[in-house]
């Protein structure tokens, strides 16, 4: 798939950002057309693969941003992107839109940039384009707090109503004990990007070796057609050290003449890939469709694993809609299996969130009620018999 | 955030003058020279040493009813004489350059004449002159000084949460048993990325220890300057959450009154052959760390980083309050990044949350690479239950009713302007 890809606010540019790294290395030529939206000059300042003229400044001219964030507004942050929408579309323009099959746009929702501004910009592209529009939604965790929870609930609404369909990552099933503020969210960026990459950019391929069970991006259209939330899952196997010499080439192709352990070693790739961490953990029975892809050498993907891998989806997912295949490439050290769950409808993680938004949003209100009295009480006495100065 | 500095009166020009000087010194950019400070007698304005002459503004001073000695603590008077002098006032807010702040800030004594007074119609003179938030920092009195001013303080504190955006007050009552608390070692070097001792501190220690006064203004001037200077230091290390202008303003755009806390923690270093060595920023880290040796125990466990938190809002609020009370509250992790354990970060933020009761929490981290120390700053906005001030009004509400049966005795007009003269507070 040839994708435009479009980072909104200080999460969704950082794993559009780890997106372009990964295809980078791995010498794959997915994102054509590369755009970050932010409104903190300073953050803007963060990627290092976006060239320094696909960078947007919005808000820079409102009274609550002033180039400084929205303070993780999300009205703030929705009020900046309708204000600067000009400049928005301008930047828009430069995307040659005949040279790719869709528009991805990453945000993470629980801040203000993101959660706010995300929608507004997947609106005007869906105004001005007939390509799909997909959406990458980063999901704050328990402990990022109610206010977070509450701006991701309900931009949740807004990405998955006006996306065509909605990637979730979870933030929470990804977070492990030892990370630092310096690590930060790196690792977990790198985890997503390597599946969005592995997934999105299969059929990819610039010296065309003609896969006998290739797919290619109207397959995964196809799967992703269904709208909704989806979930992405992944697992891979080192195949071969660098440098092997005779003797590995020569095992290798041993065991490539054994098709009963290649298939079987497929198949079980493809179930860790479901089995493990999912992006957003689900029921994967609740998947309404599913696709396989086995990316790396050719002559050690099995059709026959795929197959049987295929049936075993099929059951565990309780959809007859499933589509398998491989992505060969021929000197990649890996062999990854990544499946995509579409629009999953079981997912506690989302249930989770929501009853914390409501939660925050009635003590919001309830704050909110009560100030102008709370102040007043506080800085007058009971009886009232001290006057102001002015 | 970019803030337009004014002082009034002598507590508030005094506070001023600590956090132009704390700025030079510890690089972290505050007002940027964008400083001034008022007052209605030259000798309050002569001690101050770091505010340039040129923004330093008398007004007042003509006025028939102000003396040698300015205002004697009359606040109405204060009032009436900065209305008088208004246009005194506005020229010297020419000198300051509005359109690159974020936010004017005014700092006062709320229990002066001139900064309670004056003080409440400089912040109505910046809310209709700028579209910008108007926030001040009201200094509460102590329990020793009179009944007057502790009654002024409750008067301007009333205008000055009425006109301001927000009023952070410090209570120097609080702090006076501080003072000898030494701290400040701790957080100069938190602030000061190469350790260096400030120009303060030593200041300080040579100065007459007379005036008590001298350290609760540089509390008073550390916790502003940390909450509002929040990365603003030249860093090349980029904040993973950065706390910026917009949030701080968020934070505050409850009005009310807040309160800030502060904790600092020491990172155990191992002792390298050259740990005095200045760090030229050519100087390659690993290279340094050889040679000045390093943070040990590389992180800091999560819950280090929740008692930090804890401790900055348990007992080093500079005014003390129900933390519960809160509406809002921000909270900025200052240090090397690669000590600061994210679990802890983020349990830090929720037990916040659970503390004060409100889920509008903005949690931060400034990297601060070469520290060897972490500090947490929080901001307690809009506390509403706040003991300090019902005790401050009940001694305000009796000088009052004392007044008014004085003035019953002495069968003079109603409480005002013109009566104050008559009573010895």
């Amino acid at each position: 798939m040839k994708l435009a890809t479009i980072g909104v606010g200080n999460a969704g540019s950082k794993i559009i950002d780890r997106m372009l790294e990964f295809e980078q290395e791995t010498g794959r030529n997915l994102c054509r057309h590369v755009l970050v939206i932010n409104s903190a000059r300073t953050d803007l300042a963060k990627p290092d693969y976006v060239p320094e003229d696909r960078r947007v400044l919005i808000g820079d001219t409102h009274q609550k941003a002033k180039g400084h964030g929205v303070g993780g507004d999300v009205e703030v942050g929705a009020e900046v992107a309708k204000h600067d929408i000009d400049e928005i579309r301008r930047a828009f323009d430069d995307i040659d839109i005949h040279e790719v099959d869709a528009i991805l746009v990453g945000a993470g929702l629980g801040g203000g940039t993101g959660s706010g501004a995300g929608p507004v910009v997947i609106d005007e592209l869906q105004k001005m384009y007939d390509e799909p529009v997909y959406g990458l939604g980063i999901l704050p965790g328990e402990y990022e707090g109610g206010r977070p929870a509450l701006n991701a609930a309900r931009s949740l609404q807004s990405f998955v109503q006006k996306v065509d369909n909605f990637v979730a990552f979870d933030n929470d099933a990804w977070r492990s004990r030892g990370q630092t503020i310096e690590e930060g969210y790196e690792q977990m960026n790198r985890e997503l990007a390597i599946r969005l990459v592995t997934l999105l950019a299969a059929g990819e391929i610039d010296e065309t070796e003609v896969a006998e069970n290739a797919m290619d991006s109207s397959d995964i259209m196809r799967t992703l057609d269904t709208g909704g939330v989806s979930s992405i899952g992944y697992a891979s196997t080192t195949v071969r050290t660098e440098g092997g010499g005779l003797l590995d080439r020569f095992r290798d192709e041993g065991e490539a003449l054994d098709e009963s352990t290649d298939a079987a070693k497929i198949k079980g790739l493809v179930r860790r890939a479901v089995n493990s961490r999912l992006t957003i953990p689900c029921t994967v029975s609740s998947a309404d469709r599913a696709l396989i892809i086995l990316s790396g050498p050719s002559e050690l993907i099995s059709r026959k694993g795929i197959e049987s891998a295929r049936q075993w989806l099929e059951t565990e997912a309780d959809t007859v809609d499933i589509l398998a295949g491989d992505d060969p490439r021929p000197n990649s050290p890996e062999l990854a299996a990544v499946v995509l769950l579409s629009n999953v409808t079981e997912t506690p993680r989302v249930d989770e969130i929501q009853n914390q938004a409501v939660d925050a949003q009635d003590k919001i209100a309830e704050l909110e009620a009560v100030r102008e009295e709370e102040i007043n009480d506080l800085i007058t006495d009971d009886d009232d018999e001290l006057d102001p100065v002015v | 955030m970019k803030l337009a500095l004014i002082g009034v009166g002598r507590g508030g020009s005094r506070v001023v003058d600590r956090l132009v000087d704390r700025e030079s010194a510890t690089g972290r950019t505050l007002c940027d020279g964008n400083a001034l400070v008022f007052d209605t007698t030259e000798t309050t304005l002569e001690a101050l040493e770091f505010v340039p002459e040129e923004r330093r503004s008398v007004f007042g001073d003509i006025h028939p009813n102000v003396g040698d000695d300015g205002l004697e603590g009359d606040p109405d008077l204060g009032a009436e004489v900065a209305r008088e002098d208004v246009e005194e006032i506005r020229r010297a807010f020419d000198d300051l350059a509005f359109t690159d702040v974020d936010a004017a800030l005014v700092v006062a004594g709320l229990g002066g004449g001139t900064g309670g007074g004056a003080g409440a119609i400089v912040l109505e003179e910046l809310q209709t002159m700028l579209e910008k938030p108007v926030y001040a920092v009201g200094l509460l009195p102590t329990d020793d000084e009179s009944d007057r001013r502790i009654h002024t303080a409750m008067r301007s504190l009333q205008s000055f949460v009425t006109i301001a955006d927000n009023v952070v007050c410090f209570d120097n009552e609080s702090w006076r048993s501080t003072v000898t608390y030494d701290e400040h070692a701790a957080t100069e070097s938190a602030d000061d990325q190469d350790g260096d001792d400030t120009a303060v501190d030593d200041d300080r220690d040579e100065d007459d220890t007379s005036d008590p006064y001298d350290e609760i203004d540089d509390a008073a001037a550390r916790h502003v300057h940390s909450l509002f200077g929040a990365n603003e230091l030249e860093s090349t290390t980029l904040a993973e959450n950065r706390i910026d202008a917009s949030d701080i303003a968020r934070t505050l755009e409850t009005g009310g009154v807040s309160t800030i806390g502060q904790a600092t923690l020491e990172l155990e270093r191992t002792d390298g052959p050259l740990p005095w060595l200045p760090r030229p920023s050519w100087l390659p880290d690993a290279l340094a760390r050889r040679l000045q040796g390093e943070i040990e125990n590389n992180q800091t466990d999560a819950a280090a980083i929740k008692r930090l938190v804890r401790s900055a809002v348990e007992s080093r609020l500079t005014l003390p309050c129900d933390v519960a009370s809160t509406h809002r509250a921000l909270v900025v992790l200052s240090g090397p990044p690669a000590a600061v354990s994210r679990k802890g970060f983020e349990s830090a933020r929720y037990w916040l949350e659970q503390e004060t009761d409100t889920v509008e929490i903005l949690a931060g981290d400034e990297p601060l690479t070469r520290s060897s120390t972490i500090t947490a700053t929080v901001l307690l906005s809009n506390v509403t239950t706040v003991p300090r001030i019902d005790d401050l009004q009940a001694r305000a509400v009796a000088a009052e009713r004392e007044r008014e049966g004085d003035d019953a005795g002495t069968a003079a007009t109603p409480a005002d302007a013109g009566t104050n003269e008559e009573f010895i507070w």
